[in-house]
């Protein structure tokens, strides 16, 4: 297990794809080569960015070998019945850059989350009608530029408006995160998708 | 001492009768003076004419001749959406990774290509207006942020790692892409050069990359800029970038931007003989009120009394919805602080 974590922290995919190949023709089964190998990676490099010596070059390739490792047991991309929950999540109406979504996707599937992506650019309308058809834990908005910060306002209404008022809401990105949760009207603001991860295991998995 | 000279000297980390205060007003030009972000990231005339109208609103020390973050990206052939009330975004890209590129990019001509023209036509209304009394900054990108602006961020640094080459190509070609442009812009009248690299913060790419690819660029780029009479290039990487900043004196920056993510004490011990400016949250100038931003005003002035060479700043660009009286209080905050 070791050499499939030191090849998703090299951000070496060909290798890391190699070795959770080995280890499921070992007898492995795909779920446990995530939680004691992925999930141990995502780990470690929870801590790195914890001392602020981390950057989204390393995350994306970590992320990319933790994708394809994924894609190998569950071409979706996704893990299939989490245990962990459902997140969903977007940038909304009005922001295209999806740069930090998309790593935010990365490490949540790494951890073993359903991650529900609604893309960039999205109309409220459409997250929140995703967010109530798929039971999600959280709902996790990206967000690069302030402009955007008027919409953010509005999602937890828009939950609400669809019985999903106990659906916990968080906010990161490069603008979001210079906020805070009661001027964004979310529950938590993020300063890095590792933050995320933390406030989701607070929260237990939600699922009854 | 006019605000030209005020800037130049503190620059030179000459003593100063006051803390010079540039509010990184691009955008918010715009909405002030009630135009389409739109129409002014596209009319070199209208920019000039909404920087003017800040000028004179807010009495700050210098005015910039900046359209959005993809000028040099559409002259080189991506593809833009624009919009009434934000900056314009990249709906295609130049290039893809796949594909064969290099050879059919030209460098773009800074009088003919995309809106580069208009930036030109901004500048040259600008000095005729301010001759020299208020420094005037033209803007480039950064050479690594134009190389990620033609193929994507995500594209752009999966290729760092699986075909560094054609990534070094790439950003060569950036870089001779905002030498010219930056040329074409202190001879169409720019005192001094922004360069404006977010791609190359420590929050996307390692220091030692920054060192080995990012840095032997940037040193080109200003000493181009020097040589062309550029009274001081004014380099802007945001997020936590104290870890490069002792890079930026031996790369030709005279004028370095700190993020709220670095401290006062930071950015003076990282940089002791360069003129720094910052570092204000730029979200404060929208949720913050006047007072605390004027509180803040003089709390960094105070971390920089005695050091010389700091200019009053937001960390980042003033979002464009600003509240015109959190500005006015920065600038305010300055006129009255003793410099002595």
């Amino acid at each position: 297990m070791d050499k499939l974590i030191t090849a998703i922290l090299d951000g070496d995919s060909a290798m890391a794809v190699s070795q959770a190949r080995q280890l499921n023709a070992s007898g492995l089964s795909p779920e446990k080569i995530i939680i004691e190998g992925v999930e141990a990676a995502m780990s470690a490099l929870d801590t790195k960015c914890t001392l602020e010596d981390f950057n989204l070059l390393e995350i994306m390739l970590a992320g990319r070998a933790v994708m394809e490792v994924t894609k190998l047991f569950w071409p979706s991309g996704a893990v299939k019945d989490s245990a962990k929950g459902t997140v969903v999540i977007a940038a909304l109406e009005g922001d295209v850059h999806d740069l930090g979504k998309n790593i935010l996707k990365m490490v949540l599937t790494g951890k073993g989350y359903n991650v529900v992506d609604c893309g960039k650019d999205c109309p409220l309308q459409k997250l929140a009608d995703t967010a109530a058809a798929g039971r999600p834990l959280a709902v996790g908005l990206s967000g690069l530029i302030t402009t955007v910060i008027p919409v953010v306002r509005q999602v937890k209404g828009a939950l609400a408006a669809r019985g999903l008022d106990n659906v916990k809401v968080f906010a990161g990105g490069a603008a979001l995160k210079q906020s805070t949760p009661g001027m964004l009207n979310v529950d938590f603001v993020a300063e890095s998708a590792f933050d995320v991860l933390r406030f989701l295991s607070g929260l237990g998995n939600g699922l009854g | 001492m006019n605000s030209l000279e005020l800037v130049s000297a503190t620059v030179k980390l000459q003593k100063t009768r006051r803390v010079p205060v540039i509010p990184q007003v691009f955008g918010h030009a715009a909405v002030l003076s009630g135009v389409s972000v739109e129409d002014y990231t596209s009319n070199g005339e209208m920019l000039a004419q909404c920087q003017l109208n800040a000028l004179k609103h807010y009495g700050h020390d210098a005015v910039f001749s900046v359209m959005d973050a993809n000028v040099e990206a559409e002259a080189a052939g991506c593809v833009l959406e624009f919009h009434k009330e934000r900056y314009s975004e990249i709906i295609k890209y130049a290039l893809s990774p796949g594909g064969q590129f290099l050879s059919p990019l030209v460098v773009p001509h800074p009088e003919k290509a995309g809106r580069m023209p208009e930036m030109l036509k901004a500048l040259t209304i600008l000095r005729k207006e301010l001759g020299m009394n208020t420094m005037i900054f033209g803007c480039v990108l950064g050479p690594f942020s134009v190389a990620t602006q033609l193929l994507g961020l995500e594209a752009a640094l999966y290729m760092a790692v699986d075909d560094p080459a054609r990534l070094e190509a790439l950003t060569d070609f950036a870089t001779d892409t905002i030498i010219r442009f930056g040329l074409a812009q202190l001879k169409a009248g720019a005192h001094a050069m922004l360069v404006f690299d977010p791609s190359s913060s420590p929050a996307v790419i390692p220091p030692n990359f920054f060192r080995e690819f990012i840095f032997p660029r940037l040193k080109k780029t200003c000493n181009s800029f020097d040589q062309a009479g550029s009274m001081a290039n004014w380099l802007h990487i945001a997020g936590p970038a104290a870890p490069i900043l002792p890079f930026y004196p031996a790369a030709g920056v005279h004028i370095a931007n700190f993020d709220y993510y670095i401290s006062a004490a930071q950015a003076i011990k990282g940089l002791p003989a360069t003129c720094v400016n910052g570092n204000i949250k730029p979200l404060a100038f929208v949720e913050d009120c006047p007072d605390a931003i004027r509180k803040e005003s003089m709390d960094l002035m105070t971390a920089f009394l005695g050091r010389r060479g700091f200019i009053l700043s937001s960390g980042c660009e003033v979002p464009l919805e600003s509240r015109p009286e959190n500005i006015m209080a920065m600038v305010g905050a300055a006129r009255e602080f003793s410099n002595a």
